[in-house]
């Protein structure tokens, strides 16, 4: 077996990496393939509590690196997926623990027991994103209609660029967008956002408060098909990161309003964003 | 009437933060992608100028002096409008 490794990134902190990991990981794994996922963000681990699996994670992926233990150890698996993985990050250890050469011997060995191998990597473009873009074939980039987060996001970018003969792809995933904000004029669209960063889009993540609470849950929203915003999101991005042609999340039809419902009747095109 | 002002106003206002957000966010990545220095394109557009005004007279008012993004690339445009030639 050889697998995808797709690493998740952004530059800017909290836009929204570990989140979207758990997310594409979770829909990819229920639509079939074997999924392990990677929290790169060592010294600052999280991904497992996302994925609620917090108390289940006995070695680490620094562990693995010093031969304290084997990858299947270290690996916990899913409550709900048989075929989802995850490799956490140490806690107690910094960003040094690891190196680009030691990263991309753990991938190969990840991708020959796992169709997808997704890599959450730290905020930053130092040595912790270097780490986790190492063994990388893909990415996906996140950000948020900020000006810094898009920013930070094409600075991400141009390193992806200069990499390009071993990461073949990259795509933008715009995230927390507010369709109110965008039809008031007072935030940047999605299209705005692709103009200026000249990119493939990979998917568009409404703002959701179901976010938070499935965090505190440790039960990622697109694990049931509930959730029609931010879960919905999630599960058209796997799709698509698998080969999938899908629509793009029509955002005006999540909460309606008469004047998009006239809008939408004239001109369908105007408001898919 | 002073009302309907007042909507036309408030909504060209709005309209603003999301174009101004824009129009900042280009500027700002062209000169980040070619690490390009805040001043060195007034110095470079006051030299092109002079080598022009060698050859032509030009119309100042009207000079366009811009960089416009090209997909992830950036392209200096520059437009002068001829009066007549000097040589």
């Amino acid at each position: 077996m050889s697998g995808r490794v797709v690493v998740v990134t952004s530059g800017k902190g909290g836009v929204g990496k570990t989140t979207a990991s758990a997310n594409i990981g979770l829909a990819l794994a229920a639509s079939g393939p074997s999924v392990a996922l990677v929290d790169m963000d060592i010294g600052l681990r999280n991904l497992d509590i996302l994925m609620g699996l917090e108390n289940r994670v006995v070695y680490n992926l620094i562990d693995v690196v010093e031969e304290k233990c084997k990858l299947r150890q270290a690996l916990v698996k899913d409550k709900r997926l048989p075929n989802l993985c995850l490799l956490p990050a140490a806690q107690t250890r910094d960003k040094t623990a690891i190196n680009a050469d030691q990263m991309k011997v753990l991938t190969t060995e990840l991708k020959s027991m796992f169709d997808y191998v997704v890599i959450d990597s730290p905020a930053g473009i130092e040595s912790g994103f270097q780490n986790a873009i190492a063994g990388a074939e893909e990415a996906i980039v996140i950000c948020t209609p900020e000006m810094s987060a898009v920013r930070d996001a094409d600075r991400v970018i141009g390193l992806l660029e200069a990499r390009k003969e071993e990461i073949s792809q990259y795509r933008l995933i715009i995230n927390r967008i507010r369709p109110a904000m965008v039809k008031s004029n007072d935030m940047m669209s999605v299209d705005d956002v692709l103009e200026i960063l000249s990119v493939k889009l990979l998917g568009v993540v409404p703002e959701d408060d179901d976010v938070i609470v499935s965090t505190n849950k440790g039960e990622p929203l697109s694990g049931s098909s509930d959730n029609q915003k931010a879960g919905q999101a999630y599960r058209n991005i796997a799709k698509r990161l698998h080969g999938d042609e899908v629509p793009f999340l029509d955002l005006d039809s999540l909460n309606p309003t008469w004047f998009s419902k006239v809008v939408k009747f004239f001109n369908p095109a105007a408001m898919r964003v | 009437m002073q009302i309907l002002n007042w909507l036309f106003r408030r909504r060209d206002e709005e309209q603003n933060v999301r174009v101004q957000a824009k129009d900042r966010m280009r500027k700002m990545l062209i000169h980040d992608r070619l690490e390009l220095p805040p001043d060195s394109l007034v110095s470079l557009e006051e030299e092109l100028i002079a080598v022009v005004c060698r050859y032509f007279e030009i119309d100042r008012d009207t000079t366009r002096f811009d960089l416009q993004q090209y997909e992830r690339k950036a392209a200096l445009v520059a437009n002068f409008p001829l009066l007549r030639s000097k040589t």
